[in-house]
């Protein structure tokens, strides 16, 4: 293994925390070179520590450890900074997308291209920028990087290129199918069919089409529901219940 | 895979007491019930049940008849939610404040402190809590519903948002306010910036930072 080595300069994210024992906190964070671990920050709560402020989540830190087993020692936390806190609405969305990295990534695995996504999708979330948009560029990032990428642009089962005209199923691990081919809806209940071109823009990142928002996130929400085996999303529960008010 | 990944912190060293199965004898007991404490271990529950034990019989009983005790008088306040032993807390009660101001805290600390400024005469609401969804708080652990109740009784014209600058914080004011504009009301937030006699030099970045995204007409 890795030995007691010291990790520093590391920029990262606390995607949640929980208090451990008086006044420590351990932090569960989404570094980019190291992926997600968990960090014990010693005196992280007591009234007058310095990282009290710099140990929230929804913004970029530099962040410095050590240490050899699960839980390594945090040894430094800087702020970077460079955007403005969540407020409102995109609050929530960012618990959705902590939420999901917390129950989908696997701890200690690196993934930079997932981690340069998530940063820009905060970063987006923090201006006020189209949200939809890019909760589905994230879930669509994070399905490829876990290995789940979407097939998108060709017919699972004909090899066909898929046509915008055309509608499809789209089955979990296989990919869009072709309405029409399929005699009976596959497993249960029926799953309401997709536009070709909704895939096609999926595949592009093209969200101007308001039925493709619809749709893309009624595929995203299939697939990673899929993924989540069985484990309830807290955020989507709250978010749900908050409407209902 | 996904078990490791949805694996808590929290949970570390929990079932270190509890792990052999058999029942619990009564030094046991007392024990695993010393753990709810927060901050509390294993092993600190052990040292205070022996500390309980041994060297402050009298006090111990003391405790146990105080906990007893505050567990059959002290209720919510119907009006504020705070602790109180009367149906509705002096402060509620009291003809000398401000009922069409309503200021919401997180916790009973929080109005202490409040009150303890000298800046405010409205009343209260703590809502002994915040939103945390992914410690999976949301509206109905907090009884959201009886702070809208509360609200919404015609006398209250404004409700002062005095939660915490923290994410949960933030996200509770925001959804509180938007629950409370829908129903007429006007909502205000405490402002946030440098301390009372702070300094740029001595002031942590995220706070100016946040201070200087948030500037105003001057």
């Amino acid at each position: 293994m890795s030995g007691r080595q010291r990790i520093d300069g590391q920029i990262a994210w606390v995607l949640h925390s929980y208090p451990y024992s008086e006044t420590s906190l351990i932090i569960d964070v989404f570094s980019r070179d190291h992926g997600r671990l968990p960090l014990m920050a010693r005196g992280a709560r007591r009234p007058r520590s310095a990282l009290r402020g710099v140990l929230q989540a929804f913004q970029p830190i530099e962040l410095a450890w050590f240490g050899a087993g699960e839980v390594r020692t945090l040894a430094k936390a800087e702020w970077v900074g460079g955007m403005p806190l969540l407020g409102g609405a995109a609050l929530m969305l960012g618990y959705y997308v902590n939420e999901l990295l917390l129950k989908l990534l696997p701890r200690e695995d690196a993934h930079p291209a997932l981690f340069d996504a998530y940063a820009a999708s905060l970063q987006a979330l923090s201006r006020g920028e189209a949200h939809e948009s890019r909760l589905r560029l994230f879930e669509k990032t994070l399905l490829k990087e876990l290995g789940y990428g979407l097939a998108l642009e060709r017919d699972a089962a004909s090899g066909e290129p898929v046509l915008a005209g055309r509608h499809y199923q789209y089955l979990i691990e296989r990919g869009p199918v072709e309405a029409s081919s399929l005699p009976d809806a596959p497993e249960g209940a029926p799953v309401r069919s997709i536009r070709g071109k909704t895939l096609l823009d999926l595949a592009q990142d093209d969200y101007s089409d308001a039925q493709t928002l619809v749709e893309s996130k009624a595929l995203m929400r299939r697939l990673i529901n899929h993924h989540l085996a069985g484990q309830p999303l807290q955020s989507r529960r709250v978010f749900i219940e908050l409407q209902e008010l | 895979m996904s078990s490791s990944a949805g694996s808590s912190g929290g949970a570390i060293g929990r079932s270190l007491g509890s792990s052999l199965g058999r029942s619990l004898g009564t030094l046991d007991k007392l024990i695993e019930a010393l753990r709810c404490l927060p901050g509390v271990g294993p092993k600190s529950a052990q040292r205070m049940a022996y500390h309980l034990l041994q060297r402050e019989r009298l006090a111990a009983a003391q405790l146990a008849d105080a906990l007893s005790e505050a567990l059959q008088r002290i209720v919510h306040c119907q009006r504020c939610n705070t602790f109180t032993e009367a149906e509705i807390c002096d402060r509620c009660a009291s003809g000398k404040r401000d009922p069409s101001l309503l200021c919401v805290v997180e916790m009973p600390v929080d109005l202490n402190m409040m009150e303890q400024t000298h800046a405010y005469m409205g009343l209260y609401y703590v809502l002994m809590g915040r939103l945390s969804p992914l410690d999976g708080i949301g509206p109905k652990e907090l009884r959201l519903d009886r702070l809208i109740e509360r609200a919404t009784d015609g006398v209250v014209r404004e409700v002062i948002m005095a939660t915490n600058f923290t994410n949960e914080g933030e996200a509770t004011a925001h959804y509180l306010s938007e629950l409370l504009h829908a129903r007429g009301l006007k909502v205000s937030r405490i402002a946030r910036g440098l301390p009372v006699g702070g300094e740029l030099e001595f002031t942590d970045a995220g706070t100016i930072a946040q201070a200087m995204f948030e500037r105003r007409d001057y």
